[in-house]
């Protein structure tokens, strides 16, 4: 073991936080922010997605804190070649990639139990203690309560009864990815009990897509008249969700089954229903009564972009606007969108 | 229209065989048996099952279903007068041009109709999640049902043990959508078939390893890809017969495969499915021969025949297309060393992330060899923004610079 930190690094919405927490680690998304200048291209490739390229980028400008280890998920090629160039750019950092699933079929739950119960023995040798079930238990109860509490809050800007909801979410979906989640438990209780203040306004909107950690891509929607009264993305409400708590049954299984059953990133497919991204899109979008979607996925990230056009299909037929954008992780990404935002906005007025 | 391909294809072959029996090349025994699977594909005879390229096409032979990849269709399209329609199909309907040409090929055919109904579409995350979701969305078109395979990354126990389990309800799931039922013996049979295949493809690898090399730069380019669809059956076996016994000939007549060989390659990943000289500019002007394909390769045991899902999972994980960069480079080594290779070419096909991923850990460990790669930026599907001479360029000056330092080895 080569003790570092209490940090383990991760990458992807489908790494078991919990069982990092009951390792006595605290979980640390390498989020794809900063101004780490652009070298991953070399090791990877320039048309591959800028969310690992970015995050690669981070790694090889040492712009992360000390971590003792890196979970990896298998959730798709590009996380997959993040593995793989990770070693090679940082050969001294333990790192492990976790195989995942794309769907949660009976035998796909079995394998990834065994996948997440080689895990808990890796952040064993990392940590040095032993994670009992008890411990596991424990920080599913731990989680269970951030993702019960970041809906909460989740629900108030969604009604917008909080001032600047949308940047500040984002801003606690940043912290609790990268901060331990006692502190941020603590500052999103003090956010819920604020009084209730209506925001400005703005068209109700649904946005989902993958990668959208900046708060400041949230004022940017607002500046254009938009009000996002739900959003669906993995840096943001899809980073946590709540684990059966049936102690009966085997805890790496309901932690198999709860990932792999929650709300879906495009990378994982329901078989006995193809193309179910798009409904889901559709059914979010009518629950929150939005007047218009916006899909945000980072570039060249084949999941989403495969399933785009059955997602406009689907909502075209229900007759709802869509607008997808397109970037690369950049608030200057982003921001080369606002006309267009600003013009989907004022067609929907 | 594509049916008429097919058997335009197969006639045209069988005449020219008919005309000068001297003239059946192997190659041409290939493109015979791709055509008729084609003509079976577009028949509506056959029950059809579109599986991605690492599903066991051996296990769907012996339940007498058709199999056929996205990827291989894709490349036969592609040959057609209407190939670039069906990428401009794919776009208009909202397919980025960013994502891989065979997937964009197959949407853009399969909105108008030129992908033949299967029974079932079988899919795995394995070779690529773009593949993955291009089959889903088959599966949408088609309103078929989708089974997925999942392949696990590592060869551990417990993932061999899964995977054979989930191959086993693949055929119940063939048998159920399709009524075909698996029996024993035939399975039994097809295993057979396919470890004899094995053992002919060894040796003919082995033979393609001796300088001079028998092959050419075309003999063997798609064949580790192509020829699975054909295991388990008597044809496979007969395929792969009729080029090693080409080999052997040319080796016992001491000819080479490109006379006066004086550069061997290697080639990564996937060829250049449309037309195009490079191979041929190779050939002549450097008389360099691409000796590998790095798909052509055996990484699995044979399979035992009473119980053969274990061996099917085994050989699916051990695929060059799955699990890490470094797994995948070693074998790269391994076999630039076998294949005494002074250089390698690797087109990195435009849109395949897991493959073009690997580029940069590809370069650095064959640097370490002392085996120089070209990395050339090509849709390796789509002909429309082809810069043959641009490519022409690169590719001399990379022959030059192999021509000017000591061989490796």
């Amino acid at each position: 073991m080569k003790d570092k930190s209490k940090l383990i690094g991760f990458t992807c919405a489908y790494t078991p936080l919990a069982l990092i927490d009951a390792a006595g680690f605290a979980p640390y998304r390498i989020l794809p922010m900063g101004d780490s200048p652009d070298q991953a291209g070399h090791i990877l490739h320039e048309n591959l997605c800028p969310h690992v390229k970015r995050v690669l980028d981070r790694g090889m400008q040492d712009d992360i804190p000390e971590l003792s280890g890196i979970v990896f998920m298998n959730s798709c090629d590009t996380m997959r070649r993040l593995n793989d160039a990770w070693q090679k750019v940082r050969p001294n950092d333990n790192t492990l990639l976790v195989d995942l699933p794309v769907s949660n079929d009976p035998g796909s739950v079995s394998f990834f139990a065994e996948e997440l119960a080689l895990l808990t023995d890796t952040l064993s040798q990392w940590s040095g203690n032993n994670i009992t079930p008890e411990r596991i238990e424990n920080s599913i109860g731990r989680y269970n309560e951030l993702a019960m509490h970041l809906n909460e809050l989740k629900k108030r800007v969604d009604n917008g009864t909080l001032k600047d909801g949308s940047l500040r979410l984002q801003t606690i979906y940043n912290k609790a990815a990268t901060e331990p989640i006692k502190d941020v438990m603590e500052m999103i209780k003090q956010m819920i009990d604020e009084t209730n203040e209506l925001s400005d306004g703005g068209l109700p909107v649904y946005l989902f897509g993958n990668v959208l950690p900046d708060p400041e891509a949230f004022v940017l929607f607002e500046s254009c008249g938009a009000r996002i009264v739900s959003e669906d993305l993995c840096t943001g409400s899809r980073m946590t969700h709540s684990i059966e708590t049936d102690k009966s049954s085997d805890v790496f299984k309901r932690l198999a089954n709860g990932l792999l059953s929650r709300t879906a990133c495009a990378r994982t497919v329901d078989p006995i229903n193809p193309g179910k991204m798009a409904l889901d899109v559709v059914e979010r979008a009518n629950a929150c009564n939005a007047r218009g979607v916006i899909g945000h996925t980072v570039k060249f990230c084949d999941p989403y972009l495969a399933r785009m056009p059955s997602v406009r299909d689907a909502l075209k037929k229900e007759g709802i606007s869509f607008l997808l954008l397109e970037g690369d992780c950049t608030m200057r990404s982003i921001g080369q969108h606002k006309t267009r935002i600003e013009a989907f906005i004022e067609m929907l007025r | 229209m594509i049916l008429q391909h097919f058997e335009d294809q197969e006639s045209g072959i069988m005449n020219a065989i008919k005309k000068n029996p001297e003239s059946a090349s192997p190659r041409k025994k290939l493109a015979l048996e791709t055509a008729r699977l084609g003509k079976r594909l577009y028949s509506n005879a056959d029950d059809l099952v579109w599986a991605g390229p690492l599903v066991p096409f051996d296990l769907l032979n012996a339940m007498e279903v058709t199999p056929c990849f996205a990827e291989f269709i894709a490349s036969i399209l592609v040959s057609t007068d209407a190939g670039p329609l069906f990428f401009e199909n794919a776009e208009q309907a909202g397919y980025a041009s960013d994502t891989c040409g065979y997937h964009r090929m197959l949407m853009g055919s399969a909105l108008k109709g030129m992908i033949p109904t299967p029974k079932l579409l079988i899919s795995a995350m394995s070779p690529c999640t773009g593949g993955l979701a291009a089959m889903e969305n088959l599966a949408r078109v088609f309103k078929k049902d989708l089974f997925i395979l999942h392949i696990p990354q590592k060869e551990s126990d417990h993932g061999v043990r899964i995977l054979a389990n989930h191959i086993r309800n693949m055929a119940e799931s063939v048998s159920s959508h399709t009524g075909k039922v698996l029996d024993k013996d035939r399975l039994r049979k097809a295993m057979e078939n396919t470890n004899k295949t094995r053992d002919i493809l060894s040796n003919i690898y082995k033979l393609a390893q001796q300088v001079p090399s028998p092959v050419n730069g075309r003999d063997l380019s798609n064949f580790g890809i192509v020829l699975p669809l054909f295991f388990g059956t008597e044809v496979g076996i007969e395929i792969a017969q009729s080029f090693y016994d080409e080999l052997k000939s040319r080796i016992k007549a001491n000819r080479s495969g490109v006379p006066g060989e004086r550069i061997r390659l290697m080639w990564l990943q996937n060829r250049i499915q449309f037309k195009n000289n490079l191979v041929k500019m190779l050939e002549k002007e450097f008389n360099a021969s691409i000796v590998i394909d790095e798909l052509n390769v055996i990484t699995w045991d044979p399979i035992d025949p009473e119980d053969p899902y274990i061996g099917l999972a085994r050989r699916s994980i051990s695929s060059p297309l799955n699990g890490t960069v470094e797994r995948r480079v070693k074998q790269i080594v391994k076999l630039a060393e076998a294949y005494k290779i002074d250089g390698a070419i690797n087109p990195c096909h435009w849109g395949c992330r897991q493959g073009t991923g690997a580029r940069g850990l590809i370069d650095s460990s064959m640097k370490e060899i002392g085996v120089p790669v070209l990395n050339l930026e090509v849709d390796c599907v789509d002909p429309r923004n082809f810069a043959e001479g641009q490519l022409i360029t690169r590719i001399e000056a990379f022959m030059e610079m192999i021509e000017s330092r000591p061989s490796p080895w």
